[in-house]
């Protein structure tokens, strides 16, 4: 069983191949922005070099973010339409648990952070377990003193990992000791996107591409201001995953 | 990437393109997601719009996330649709065809994403489309029969063109607006009437029981060159209902409507007169609007001119357009290089 990881959340594109054997191939880069001018390139360029039909892929594999939405639209519209295409189903996995997976190794609480912009991060606490990583604080969208007083509330040791969490670096070490993983690791990836879709869809735990849903955490500004000024309150939860 | 990469024939396509050639359209530049089918060019198989006029109503406008989340949840079905509706198989179609510009950047990006994949997957040509081009294209749908030189008005919320159609893909900028577009104003003076949005139908509406002919409200460059001028119409409107509050609305909308169309007519002919036009033919949104329809048609007949009015679903955002005007763009130019991206401000390709 072949499966096609495609990752767009964040200034990367990163598109990878894998199955029984693990990853059998990557292509990133992380150069200008050029989501879409790069995605369909790559995979056709990924297919070609690891000799894989797209006929052979069995299932599509997607980062559903939260990450820059303009970004992560690309790689979900390029997915989605692979896989209505083929008639395959698909697999949607948060960028935040792809930044976690590959520090699975710690014996850390991982913080995953994705910078969101505007001032804001997206960030997930984690833990490793055999095996992998459980989510101990789910997917949030705050300031960066959201996140330091979350990490001080557990008081655990920590190693951060993200574009966000290297952003703010600074305010962060100021406040709390802890670890930062390398800049490689720092956007997530379809590497690790492949495996976990793996293990998934070894249970056969996919969805049609239509029921694929985007994890934004924000709503757009336009809602924003809108619920802002009808209610009185400033309530931009409502974006949140169901 | 510079503008002129985007036609780029990839070179692997070979196949002919003729009457038998099935193009799938796609269309996500603004606030329609839209998916066709079109056979040989002309021939619609099948046209699927999801308009989300609904969702933007209460912002009184397009607001550009809200329609690029809207697009991402709907083209799989929309395209999934097109494609039953028109009772074929995948393995059919020999071409998608996609909006790659003008348009809002995070709403382009969807579908021309899409239809990558779907050409990828397919093993097909990608052909990117401009949507303006594809407008010129609604009017050779529904009759087959108009002959070059054509003068198109293409008047739409975000463009007031008219353009000299010489021959497929060679085209003649005429004269444009040199400020709003008549759209942008038919939602501005909705929305300071308090009309709500969209204007242009709202406008129509109100103006149905107005005199048109209540307030003269002032017919900007009317008599000079091809191109057109609403930003100070607009403020007359606004300074007569401030100086007169008491005021019909239905009678400043008839008059306003008046004014546009009275201008949008008159430079019509001229541009038809000046390059010896053998039709003259209305696309954009706003050729949906009642009275430009009946004027436009009117002044057709008196000057014995060829004049086209497409239906009101051909001068709305609609991908059937868009997969005519690839079909003859993948015959001129070939396909489209899938590195392609979308381009917010795309000039027509074949515009001087």
């Amino acid at each position: 069983m072949l499966i096609l990881g495609i990752e767009t959340a964040t200034e990367q594109v990163s598109v990878a191949i894998g199955g029984h054997e693990g990853v059998l191939g990557l292509f990133e880069v992380c150069r200008g922005r050029r989501h879409a001018e790069t995605v369909t390139p790559a995979i056709q360029f990924l297919c070609r070099q690891a000799d894989i039909e797209l006929a052979e892929i069995s299932v599509i594999a997607v980062d559903v973010g939260p990450g820059l939405f303009t970004g992560m639209r690309v790689g979900l519209s390029a997915a989605k339409a692979l896989a209505q295409a083929l008639r395959i189903p698909m697999i949607g996995m948060s960028s935040l648990d792809l930044l976690a997976f590959p520090l699975r190794h710690t014996d850390r609480t991982i913080a995953a952070v994705i910078d969101a912009r505007k001032g804001e991060l997206f960030y997930a606490f984690y833990r490793p377990v055999p095996g992998g990583v459980q989510r101990v604080l789910e997917p949030q969208c705050g300031r960066v003193d959201d996140l330091i007083a979350d990490l001080m509330a557990r008081g655990d040791d920590v190693v951060c990992v993200g574009d966000g969490a290297l952003r703010h670096r600074d305010e962060i070490h100021a406040e709390l000791r802890c670890e930062f993983a390398e800049q490689f690791l720092s956007r997530p990836s379809a590497a690790p996107l492949v495996q976990l879709a793996h293990a998934r869809a070894l249970r056969e735990e996919w969805v049609n591409p239509w029921e694929i849903q985007p994890m934004y955490l924000r709503l757009p500004d336009a809602q924003i201001n809108w619920s802002t000024r009808a209610q009185g309150s400033t309530d931009n939860t409502g974006g949140l995953a169901r | 990437m510079t503008d002129h990469l985007i036609l780029r024939p990839s070179g692997e396509f070979a196949g002919p393109v003729d009457e038998h050639t099935l193009v799938l359209g796609i269309e996500t530049s603004c606030d329609e997601t839209a998916a066709a089918l079109v056979l040989g060019g002309y021939d619609v198989a099948s046209s699927v719009v999801s308009t989300q006029v609904d969702i933007h109503a209460q912002y009184g406008g397009v607001v550009p996330e809200i329609a690029s989340r809207a697009h991402l949840d709907m083209l799989n079905p929309i395209i999934a649709r097109a494609i039953v509706e028109a009772g074929v198989p995948d393995s059919r179609i020999d071409a998608i065809a996609c909006t790659i510009g003008p348009g809002l950047i995070g709403a382009l990006l969807v579908g021309v994403s899409a239809a990558k994949s779907l050409a990828l997957a397919w093993d097909v040509p990608f052909i990117g489309v401009h949507h303006h081009e594809a407008h010129l294209y609604a009017a050779f749908l529904e009759d087959p029969t108009l002959e070059f030189p054509l003068v198109v008005l293409l008047v739409s919320g975000g463009h007031t063109m008219l353009i000299e159609m010489q021959d497929h893909g060679r085209y003649k900028l005429l004269g444009r607006t040199i400020d709003d577009a008549a759209g942008e104003a038919f939602d501005k003076v909705a929305r300071f009437l308090g009309l709500g949005y969209p204007g242009g139908p709202a406008i129509d509406r109100e103006a149905v029981h107005g005199n048109p002919e209540a307030i003269h409200f002032p017919r900007a460059m009317m008599h000079e060159g091809l191109d057109v001028s609403f930003s100070g119409l607009k403020t007359s409107v606004m300074n007569h209902v401030r100086k007169h509050p008491d005021v019909s609305s239905e009678d400043v909308a008839a008059s306003f409507q008046a004014a546009v169309v009275d201008v949008l007519v008159t430079k019509a002919r001229r541009a038809a007169q000046q390059v010896g036009a053998k039709g003259l033919v209305l696309a954009g949104g706003v050729a949906a609007n009642s009275l430009l329809r009946e004027q436009f048609l009117d002044a057709c007949v008196v000057d014995g001119i060829h004049g086209f009015l497409p239906s009101r679903e051909m001068c709305t955002d609609n991908a059937a357009m868009i997969a005519a005007a690839g079909w003859h763009r993948l015959r001129s130019d070939g396909p489209t290089s899938l590195d392609c991206g979308a381009f917010p401000n795309l000039k027509i390709p074949g515009l001087t």
